[in-house]
């Protein structure tokens, strides 16, 4: 009976195989059932707007791929319905070409859609003229309608799996994170061990040097051990900027007024390096709940990094500041290189440097202060030409809590990243 | 007569380069390892000033503050850490001096200075 085709399709569309054999399964069904000589699907890529044959039955098919308004599957998604032809004269009378209708004379074709979607479309192709009963034609409506469902499903099953995919992503990057708290706990408990017994070395090597006399070979020593210790308790200070619960003193900032502050501290390297400054600032103020003196920090940073790349050759920074809807953005740009593709997942690691004596701690120290007032920064790196680091924050204002993404640990890559 | 300090630190190489350079300064200096034993000096000797580090295993110096205060209220006490943070903790606001150590100890010298100079 020409019933039990719809009960095979709905068999079939339930069924635990792959889309594409249920297809190819359904199109032998079809062609079977109704005599027709070819059936094809082809099923419609949102993403490129093309149609693309996903599975037929009863010879090949030499057009694989279709464009939007091409051939039979154009026609049928113009008409948002059935499309039919009796003959190749009728396909020409109703202005379609396909190349794909060579030796066949007739074609009834229909869209695979629902309410909310339009998935593709069936063609059945046939070398005879086709006289299609009222019946029949309700039936194949029917068929079709089941194979919509498939394919939605198919859909929704692919889509639950790359939420699944990006949900252990996610948990990935979480156990990263939770790895660098923990080494940065543990850094900090270092940092306070080592910091006693430097003191106790500079100190003593202060009263050595008063005992030697200036102008001694011996006191030129103790300079030197002076200096190096200045520069582990400049890493120590470092570290313990990260301790977790430094308390943050929140008040409102105008965030202009701060960056204003920030810049005047390099005018001389402005000046003596060639960087002009242009600066973009909002109009009027920008009010955010911040620790003034942690924020200033955290702009001291990322201006000297931006100089610094800029101190052979000259260069400009550009800062610029701007609200988008909840969020202030702090933008600032040079074009001093950028920074080299391979270390760009590294710049954010505690101790990881490119300079002589740098202590690689400015970004790590710059992204704590900034997380800890639920912002982010995003780093936009133009290699051989320069970069652009842009701070996000919640402002004053701002309905909280305001969700922002802070997992921007250590994912490396080339270009842009978060 | 010449001033004596308390100087209290776990840590023995601060401790002698605390004595050594505040000696320096004409001052007396009496040492302790430990929250603890800086109770027991305090008891037995006359002491004008009282150094205090704040992390120190067992009995920390915030406590040791406390204790001190509630006993000898006018007995000036300098707290030294190695962060700045304890800046904010409610335990520290009694004291009367809050310094960060470093291998510089004029700022220290300083300090007790003024502070001793202003009990005469
Ligand atoms: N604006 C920039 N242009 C080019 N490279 C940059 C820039 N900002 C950061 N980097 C790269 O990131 C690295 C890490 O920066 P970070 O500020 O953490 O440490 P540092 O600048 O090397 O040391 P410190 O901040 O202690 O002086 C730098 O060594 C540099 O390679
Ligand atoms: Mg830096």
């Amino acid at each position: 009976m020409e019933y039990d085709i719809i009960e095979k399709v709905v068999e079939l569309a339930v069924a635990e195989h792959e889309l594409e054999g249920k297809l190819v399964k359904a199109a032998e069904l079809i062609a079977y059932s109704f005599g027709f000589d070819r059936c094809e699907f082809y099923l419609w890529d949102e993403g490129k707007q093309v149609f693309t044959l996903k599975a037929h039955f009863g010879g090949d098919s030499n057009h694989k791929i279709y464009a939007q308004d091409e051939g039979i599957p154009g026609a049928v998604k113009a008409q948002k319905g059935v499309f039919e032809a009796q003959s190749l004269d009728e396909l020409e009378e109703k202005g379609v070409t396909d190349r794909d209708m060579e030796g066949f004379r007739s074609v009834y074709a229909l869209p695979l859609h629902d309410r909310h979607n339009f998935y593709g479309i069936l063609s059945l192709k046939s070398r005879k003229r086709l006289a299609l009963s009222i019946k029949r034609r309700h039936i194949i409506r029917i068929v079709a309608l089941e194979l919509s469902w498939a394919i939605r499903y198919d859909e929704l099953i692919r889509n639950h799996q790359k939420i699944h995919s990006d949900l252990a992503e996610i948990q990935k990057k979480f156990a990263n994170a939770e790895k660098l708290l923990a080494l940065g706990d543990m850094a900090a408990t270092l940092a306070h061990e080592i910091r006693n017994p430097l003191i106790s070395i500079g100190g003593f090597a202060g009263r050595l040097k008063k005992q030697l006399g200036p102008d001694t070979k011996g006191a030129l020593y103790l300079d030197r051990i002076n200096i190096e210790v200045s520069r582990l308790q400049k890493i120590m200070d470092g570290i313990t900027g990260f301790l977790k619960d430094s308390a943050l003193e929140l008040r409102s900032n105008d965030i202009n007024e701060v960056i204003e502050e920030c810049l005047k501290i390099f005018n001389p390297d402005f000046r003596s390096y060639g960087i002009r400054v242009i600066k973009d600032f909002h109009k009027g103020p920008l009010h955010i709940m911040a620790d003034r003196e942690q924020l200033k920090i955290a702009f001291d940073n990322l201006i000297a990094n931006a100089v610094q790349s800029m101190e052979k050759n000259g260069g400009s920074l550009i800062i610029a500041t701007a609200l988008s809807g909840d969020l202030v953005t702090i933008s600032i740009a040079d074009n001093g290189g950028g920074i080299d593709p391979r270390y760009l997942g590294y710049i954010f690691n505690p101790f990881f440097t490119t300079k002589e004596h740098g202590t690689g701690l400015g970004l790590p120290i710059t992204n704590s202060i900034v997380n800890r007032h639920k912002g982010v920064i995003e780093v936009e790196n133009n290699a051989g030409v320069g970069v652009t680091f842009t701070v996000k924050l919640p402002r004053a204002e701002a309905k909280l809590p305001v969700v922002l993404l802070t997992d921007k640990i250590a994912e490396s890559g080339p270009g842009k990243f978060r | 007569m010449k001033k004596r300090i308390l100087v209290v630190d776990d840590e023995e190489g601060l401790r002698l380069l605390y004595k050594e350079e505040l000696e320096d300064e004409g001052w007396e200096v009496e040492l302790a390892a430990s929250g603890e034993e800086s109770l027991e000096k305090l008891e037995s000797d006359s002491i004008d000033l009282v150094l205090l580090d704040i992390k120190m295993p067992g009995m920390d110096g915030v406590e040791v503050l406390r204790r001190v205060k509630e006993r000898w209220k006018d007995l000036p006490v300098i707290l030294c850490t190695a962060y700045p943070h304890y800046k904010h903790d409610f335990g520290t606001w009694a004291s009367d001096a809050y310094v960060i150590k470093s291998s510089d100890l004029t700022e220290l010298k300083q300090t007790i200075r003024d502070i001793l100079g202003k009990k005469e």
